[in-house]
C-alpha cells in the first residue's frame, strides 16, 4: 500500500498530504482519499504497521484476532485513524496494563481496537482550538486518559452482549464517547458533524480489494504445507459451520489455509456487492471491506454474514434510502459485526438484527458526536444486547426444564 | 484479578459444562495454596474417548494466548444459558487432566503462578 500510495501520488506531494492528514479532523465521516489518495494509502499502511508493532513487542500470535485488529486499523487508516491520533490511545492502554501489572499482550486487542476513539485526539489538538503546542499536548493527554480507561470498560461491555457483537471495543468506545460528547456539548464545544465522501473513481482504490482477495485465496491454498487442496476446502467448510461468537479464532479452530480462503472470499463477496450497486470505492467503503476481511479470521464467514447484510439491505429499501448513500453502504458492510447472531440463531435472527441495525446506526453517530470511528460496533452492541437479553430471558424461563412442581 | 472472582468464573464455566449433561450428581472440590489452586470436578456420566479428547484439547491449548485469556476470558462463567466454552477456561489455567473415574468424568484443573508445581498436589 505504501508503494501504491507513493507511485500513484508522487513522493513529495504524498508526504505533504500525509502530514496534512495528521492534522485533519477525523470524526465520522472524514474520507482521507478525498484529500489525497496516495497519502491515504500511506497513512493506512502506517496505522496498520502500528498494529504489527504492538503484536511484535507484546509477543502474541499473529492469528485470527490480531489479523482482525491489524486489518481494521489499516481500513480505518483510510478514514479517521492516523499514527498521530492513534498512538496516544495505545500508550494509554499500555499504562493501564502496567498499572494493573499485566503485560501489554494481555491488553493488546484493546490497545489496537481502542484507537476507535482516536478522533478525539485530533479534535482537541487541531480541530477545536485551531492548533498550537498546548492543544496538541491536550489532545495527546486526553488520548492517554481514554486509553487508560478502555480496559475497564471493554470487559464489562463484553458481558452485556455475551460476545455476539464482534466489534466490542467499538461498543465500548461508543459508550465512553457518549460521556465525552456530553462533556463537550455541555461546554458548548461539540461541533456539528459533516460528511467528507470521495466519489471520484481511482483505479488503485477500485482494484485494491479484489487483488487482495485473490492473493489471500492463493496464499490460503499454499500456506499449509503437506495439506491438500481438499483439506483446505474442508477446513473452509468447517469455518462456515462455526457460529463465530467471540472469541472464535478460525486459525485455531480450523486451519490457516481455510481461514485465508474464507477471508479472500469475503473480500470478493463484499467488493462484488459494492460494485453491483455502484458504490464509490473510497476510503470508508474500502475500510469496511478490510474490516470484513480481517474478521474473516475471527468470527465472520460467508454463511453468517449474508443474513445480516441482507437484513440491512432490506431495511435500506423499506425505508426508501439509497443503497449507495454513506450511511446505508457502510451499515451494509459493518453490520457484519452481528454475524455471530446469524451463526448461532439462524437466518431469521440474522435478518432481524440486520434490519434493526440500520435503524440504530443512523442515530448513534450523533450521540457520540462522531468520535467513535466504530459507530457500527456501537450500534451493533446495542442491537446485540437487546436481542441477547430477550434470548437469555427466554432460555432461562423454559418451563420444560424446571423442576416438577 | 481477585482470586475469589477468578475461581468463581472458572468453576462457573466448568460446572456449566457438566450440567449440560444433566447429571444426577456433581461434586466440585477446591484446594488452595499460596501460589496456586486445584479444582476437581466429578459427575456420574461416563464419556467416550472422543469426547474426553475434545475436552482435553479445549482445556490444554497448545500455546499461551494472553491476548484472549485476559480480555475474552472475562466471559467465563457468565453465559450459562448457552453452551459452555471450555477453551475460555483452558487459556487461564496451567494444566488440566480429564479422565473417566469409576462413576463418571473427572476433570482436574491446576492454576497458579509460574513457580506453582502441580505435582505437589494430591486429592
Amino acid at each position: 500500500m505504501i508503494t501504491a500510495g507513493f507511485v500513484s501520488g508522487g513522493f513529495i506531494e504524498t508526504v505533504r498530504a500525509f502530514i496534512t492528514l495528521q492534522t485533519l479532523g477525523a470524526r465520522l465521516i472524514q474520507d482521507f482519499t478525498y484529500t489525497h489518495v496516495g497519502a491515504a494509502l500511506v497513512n493506512s499502511a502506517l496505522v496498520g504497521i502500528c498494529g504489527l508493532v504492538i503484536v511484535f513487542f507484546s509477543e502474541i500470535h499473529l492469528a485470527g484476532p490480531t489479523m482482525a485488529a491489524i486489518l481494521t486499523l489499516t481500513g480505518f487508516g483510510l478514514f479517521g485513524n492516523t499514527p498521530f491520533n492513534s498512538i496516544p490511545i495505545i500508550l494509554g492502554v499500555w499504562i493501564a496494563a502496567v498499572t494493573a501489572r499485566k503485560t501489554l499482550g494481555a491488553y493488546s486487542i484493546i490497545a489496537m481496537f481502542g484507537t476507535a476513539l482516536a478522533p478525539i485526539v485530533t479534535y482537541l489538538a487541531f480541530e477545536l482550538f485551531g492548533g498550537g503546542l498546548w492543544t496538541i499536548v491536550l489532545g495527546i493527554a486526553v488520548g492517554l486518559v481514554i486509553g487508560f480507561l478502555l480496559p475497564a470498560i471493554a470487559g464489562t461491555m463484553l458481558l452485556t452482549h455475551q460476545g455476539y457483537n464482534l466489534y466490542n471495543i467499538g461498543f465500548s468506545c461508543g459508550f465512553l464517547g457518549l460521556f465525552i460528547a456530553g462533556l463537550l456539548k455541555a461546554a458548548g464545544r461539540l461541533r456539528d458533524l459533516s460528511i467528507v465522501w470521495n466519489e471520484t473513481f481511482h483505479p488503485v482504490l477500485y482494484l485494491l480489494i479484489p487483488f487482495f482477495g485473490v492473493m489471500l485465496i492463493v496464499c490460503g491454498f499454499l500456506i499449509d504445507r503437506n495439506v491438500s487442496v481438499r483439506d483446505t476446502l474442508a477446513s473452509f467448510v468447517k469455518i462456515q459451520k462455526l457460529p463465530g461468537r467471540l472469541p472464535s479464532d478460525f486459525i485455531d479452530m480450523a486451519s490457516a489455509g481455510g481461514t485465508l480462503v474464507n477471508m479472500g472470499l469475503l473480500a470478493l463477496a463484499s467488493w462484488t456487492y459494492a460494485a453491483i450497486i455502484k458504490a464509490p470505492m473510497n476510503g470508508p467503503v474500502l475500510g469496511g471491506m478490510l474490516t470484513i476481511i480481517g474478521f474473516g479470521g475471527f468470527g465472520k464467514s460467508l454463511k453468517n454474514c449474508w443474513p445480516v447484510m441482507a437484513g440491512t439491505i432490506i431495511a435500506t429499501l423499506v425505508f426508501g434510502k439509497s443503497l449507495t448513500a454513506p450511511g446505508p453502504i457502510l451499515a451494509a458492510l459493518f453490520c457484519t459485526t452481528l454475524a455471530p447472531v446469524a451463526g448461532q440463531f439462524g437466518i431469521i435472527a440474522g435478518l432481524l438484527v440486520g434490519f434493526i441495525h440500520l435503524t440504530m446506526v443512523e442515530t448513534t453517530a450523533i450521540w457520540h458526536g462522531g468520535l467513535d470511528l466504530y459507530n457500527n460496533g456501537f450500534a451493533g452492541g446495542l442491537t446485540a444486547t437487546l436481542f441477547i437479553a430477550f434470548m437469555q430471558w427466554y432460555r432461562t424461563n423454559r418451563p420444560r426444564e424446571d423442576f416438577e412442581q | 484479578m481477585k482470586r475469589k472472582e477468578f475461581l468463581g468464573r472458572l468453576i462457573g464455566e466448568i460446572s456449566g459444562y457438566i450440567l449440560q449433561g444433566n447429571p444426577l450428581r456433581m461434586v466440585i472440590s477446591l484446594h488452595q495454596e499460596e501460589d496456586g489452586a486445584h479444582i476437581s470436578i466429578f459427575d456420574d456420566i461416563k464419556r467416550d474417548e472422543s469426547e474426553l479428547k475434545k475436552i482435553r484439547t479445549a482445556l490444554n491449548p497448545t500455546s499461551k494466548r494472553p491476548e484472549l485469556a485476559e480480555y475474552y476470558g472475562l466471559m467465563a462463567g457468565h453465559d450459562t444459558p448457552w453452551d459452555a466454552r471450555l477453551k475460555l477456561v483452558g487459556w487461564q489455567i496451567k494444566k488440566a487432566t480429564v479422565e473417566n473415574s469409576d462413576s463418571g468424568i473427572q476433570i482436574e484443573l491446576w492454576l497458579g503462578g509460574d513457580a506453582f508445581n502441580p505435582d505437589h498436589f494430591t486429592l
